[in-house]
């Protein structure tokens, strides 16, 4: 051909990955996390529907929002959640959050060369809050508080080159701490206090920043930024990041979904007077899930 | 491909060693499926089917197609059918390539067969359906050999009405109307405004009126549709599709619009 | 002239058929009507135990949407042929895109019963199969047996009662009934040849395909099959 559109033979290459819009974020307080997705999905300038959550409640201390190319994010959450299920029938108790968060690299990593178009964000409760120990004996007269976590622990003792184990017990008592981990496509992640993904991200991550990491705020004079929001700011600062992102992204709105999880024990911190929450914790005596659902604009 | 048997299933002889010049482990790996050239994937689709419109009301879903089946811009098959029940709660409305379509038509009835021998008081809802659907779309396009199509899928079954859409690449989601297509884009704005919120008040007959608008709009700005079509409905009766019907469609408007109908000046 | 050696394999074969055979003889009979417009199956399903939960364990089974079949013998070799016939129905129409005729099933199935009394590291089948057909060239009828034999049939019979509903069935005009009068007949044949003195009690289980199911093979409906009991226990008290 003169054109020579025929000197090659033609392939048209089939595409397997979409964009679906949307974004989600997660929030970490000190005994508690937020995790926080609108429920709009699209396709280009097309609303699909205005109602496919994002945010997968795992186990009761486990939350997984995801984002990107929908049909990898359900198949994802789908093997994670299996995964969990196997885990609990060979243990007789949920993964922890960090083994969950590793268990999500290597099956994220698993598909290097064929990825999960998916952006990850694992919220939810670690069992890494602070310690205190107490005596056994102070402990029988002053039963731990409910929120802790017990643990008998063989105490050691080094004398010289010898270590001495002693037949003495200590009570060690643990308190959950609010955690949050994020993930790229194949599987990189690190534990953060918040993050946002997806496709409102650049409006909203900055916004994070600056209320969460106090970035480009100066203390007053001889007082300092707090470490950890209060749930009642970080829930207002969730709903006000989604409203903005509707308000100036195309691909955000419709509707809200914010999960909250609380350490065992905490007080709800105001959380029951909130209107339309909803419990989906599934066991008593461990941490709590909560849904909150709002409408976000839906033009 | 290589028509030469000799080559077939064994190194080339480039890439054979004969005279042991490496080490077998060091031996350059130059192994070739000579087959591989031979396999086909669908990477575009044929014989295509244009937009099916759905909506839910007040006793269970509709669905809507047209008759027409394209070969690129031709009108090829004028009197196809592209909804299809799967058992007796679940109606099945595909767009895309129609070949693929038929394979799983194919593959659905023989899941409701099997289904009907096992004769175990179990019976595969339109939620079911769907799922399955999304599992086969779904490895499809992962082993990079996609079903090329967009299906709906809806039903009712022990009260709860469904409605869902599955595509080509596994994507999925619900909704109260759903379009594929070119109806993504034209019907379902009207659609929209003509149902959400109306939901579990709206009349078949309602429903049936805006469906067969929705679809009169299509038959004017689609260039790959056809004045007939058929409309299932699914609800506590069990799934019912209907006759052919003709839109019925005045053109005298163009007479005026110069470029349109027969010019004077 | 017959090897020693093959004249024992053949012996042992013929005993060990034999003792199949009896096991077939002795279960509860099976009987199935073809007539004018469908087809019934009907079973004596044989309660060896009062705990069994009532309609378990099916005699009657579905190979198609338009096929039944009903076993007489080992139950379990009864659902082992059953999925086979699925499996070659199944493939029938994955070529052909069409229902398979009833007869193309059979000459499937009946080649594999039958390969398996050709080799000494498998017994054969130790049930007899009714199986039956309704569709586009009408209803069809046929036993498969041990043997790997198939032969089409206006009504059929077996099982322990298989003599007497025999000389029952030839009494019929089949090809002048309706399903829904072959369902009362099968019935009370089935309840006829039952020996209420010898015997534990019994279930009847009943299928049909006809125009009344839309060609599809069903149960017959609770409320056709209690009519259909009532009458064979009434013409039974006549009969005596």
């Amino acid at each position: 051909m003169p054109d020579g559109s025929f000197a090659h033979p033609q392939q048209r290459h089939f595409n397997p990955y979409t964009e679906n819009g949307g974004t989600i974020l997660a929030i970490a307080g000190a005994d508690f996390s937020v995790i926080a997705g609108d429920t709009r999905q699209s396709e280009g300038y097309s609303i699909q529907t205005r109602y496919a959550p994002k945010v997968f409640r795992l186990t009761d201390r486990a939350v997984l929002a995801v984002n990107g190319f929908a049909a990898d994010g359900n198949m994802f959450v789908k093997k994670v959640k299996q995964r969990l299920e196997w885990y609990r029938h060979a243990h007789a108790k949920d993964m922890p959050l960090r083994a969950i968060a590793r268990l999500i690299q290597t099956m994220l990593y698993a598909q290097r060369f064929f990825p999960y178009y998916v952006y990850n964000i694992l919220g939810g409760i670690e069992e890494d809050g602070k310690y205190h120990t107490s005596l056994p004996s102070y402990s029988t007269a002053f039963p731990p508080h409910p929120l802790s976590r017990v643990h008998w622990i063989k105490r050691e003792w080094k004398c010289g080159p010898k270590v001495l184990v002693a037949n003495t017990f200590r009570l060690l008592v643990q308190l959950g701490s609010g955690a949050v981990y994020s993930f790229d496509p194949v599987g990189s992640y690190e534990r953060e206090a918040c993050r946002a993904a997806g496709a409102a991200q650049s409006l909203v991550q900055p916004f994070l920043d600056n209320q969460i990491y106090f970035k480009n705020q100066t203390a007053p004079a001889g007082q300092s930024h707090p470490t950890h929001l209060p749930l009642q700011d970080v829930l207002s600062i969730v709903i006000d990041s989604f409203t903005s992102a509707t308000e100036r992204h195309i691909e955000v709105g419709d509707g809200l979904e914010m999960y909250v999880v609380l350490a065992k024990g905490r007080s709800p911190q105001g959380l029951e007077s909130i209107a339309g929450i909803q419990e989906v914790t599934t066991k008593s005596d461990s941490d709590r899930v909560f849904v909150i659902r709002r409408e976000l604009k839906k033009d | 491909m290589d028509h030469f048997p000799t080559s077939w299933g064994r190194p080339r002889n480039e890439a054979y060693d004969a005279f042991n010049t490496y080490p077998l482990h060091q031996r350059p790996n130059h192994s070739k499926d000579v087959f591989a050239d031979g396999v086909q994937r669908t990477q575009q689709p044929i014989v295509t089917g244009t937009s099916v419109l759905a909506l839910t009301y007040k006793d269970g879903i509709m669905m809507a197609a047209d008759n027409l089946a394209s070969y690129g811009s031709l009108a090829r098959f004028k009197s196809i059918q592209r909804l299809h029940a799967v058992g007796n709660s679940t109606v099945l409305g595909a767009s895309g390539d129609m070949s693929d379509y038929q394979y799983i038509q194919t593959l659905l009835d023989e899941l409701v067969i099997d289904e009907f021998t096992a004769n175990d008081k179990h019976d595969l809802g339109p939620a079911e359906i769907h799922e399955y659907l999304s599992r086969v779309l779904y490895s499809r396009r992962s082993k990079m050999n996609p079903l090329w199509n967009s299906l709906l899928v809806g039903g009712k079954k022990n009260g709860k009405r469904f409605l869902a859409y599955v595509d080509l690449l596994g994507t999925t989601y619900s909704a109260s109307t759903i379009a594929t297509g070119y109806g993504a884009h034209i019907a379902i704005p009207l659609l929209r405004k003509a149902i959400e919120g109306r939901e579990n008040t709206l009349t078949e007959a309602e429903a049936r009126s805006i469906l067969t608008e929705a679809m009169r709009v299509l038959f004017y700005r689609d260039a790959r549709s056809l004045d007939k079509f058929q409309i299932a409905t699914v609800n506590d009766e069990g799934v019912s599709i209907s006759e052919t019907i003709t839109l019925e469609t005045a053109w005298g408007f163009a007479e005026g619009i110069r470029g349109y109908g027969a010019q004077t000046q | 002239m017959i090897s020693l050696q093959a004249h024992t394999l053949l012996m042992v074969e013929s005993s060990r058929q034999g003792l199949l055979s009896l096991e077939i003889e002795n279960s509860g009979t099976a009987i199935g009507l073809r007539v004018k417009d469908g087809i019934v199956l009907a079973v004596e399903k044989l309660i060896h135990s009062k705990l069994l939960i009532p309609e378990a364990n099916r005699r009657i089974q579905s190979v198609d949407k338009h096929i039944g079949m009903a076993t007489a013998g080992y139950q379990a070799d009864g659902r082992i042929l059953a999925n086979r016939a699925r499996d070659e129905a199944l493939s029938y129409r994955s070529s052909n895109r069409a229902p398979p005729p009833l007869q193309d099933v059979v000459m499937r199935l009946s080649l594999y019963v039958q390969a398996y009394t050709l080799y000494s590291s498998v017994r054969p089948f130790g049930c007899s199969t009714i199986i039956g057909s309704l569709d586009s060239s009408g209803p069809a009828l046929y036993i498969v047996e041990p043997s790997g034999i198939a032969y089409g049939y206006h009504g059929a019979a077996v099982g322990k009662g298989r003599q007497l509903a025999k000389t029952e069935l030839e009494k019929l005009k089949l090809s002048e009934l309706s399903t829904r009068e072959a369902v009362i007949e099968a019935a009370r044949i089935i309840y006829l040849v039952h020996d209420d003195n010898k015997e534990k009690e019994f279930e009847l289980e009943m299928s049909w395909i006809g125009d009344e199911t839309d060609g599809i093979h069903l149960p017959v409906p609770k409320d056709l099959l209690e009519e259909a009991e009532q009458k064979a226990k009434d013409a039974l008290e006549n009969f005596e």
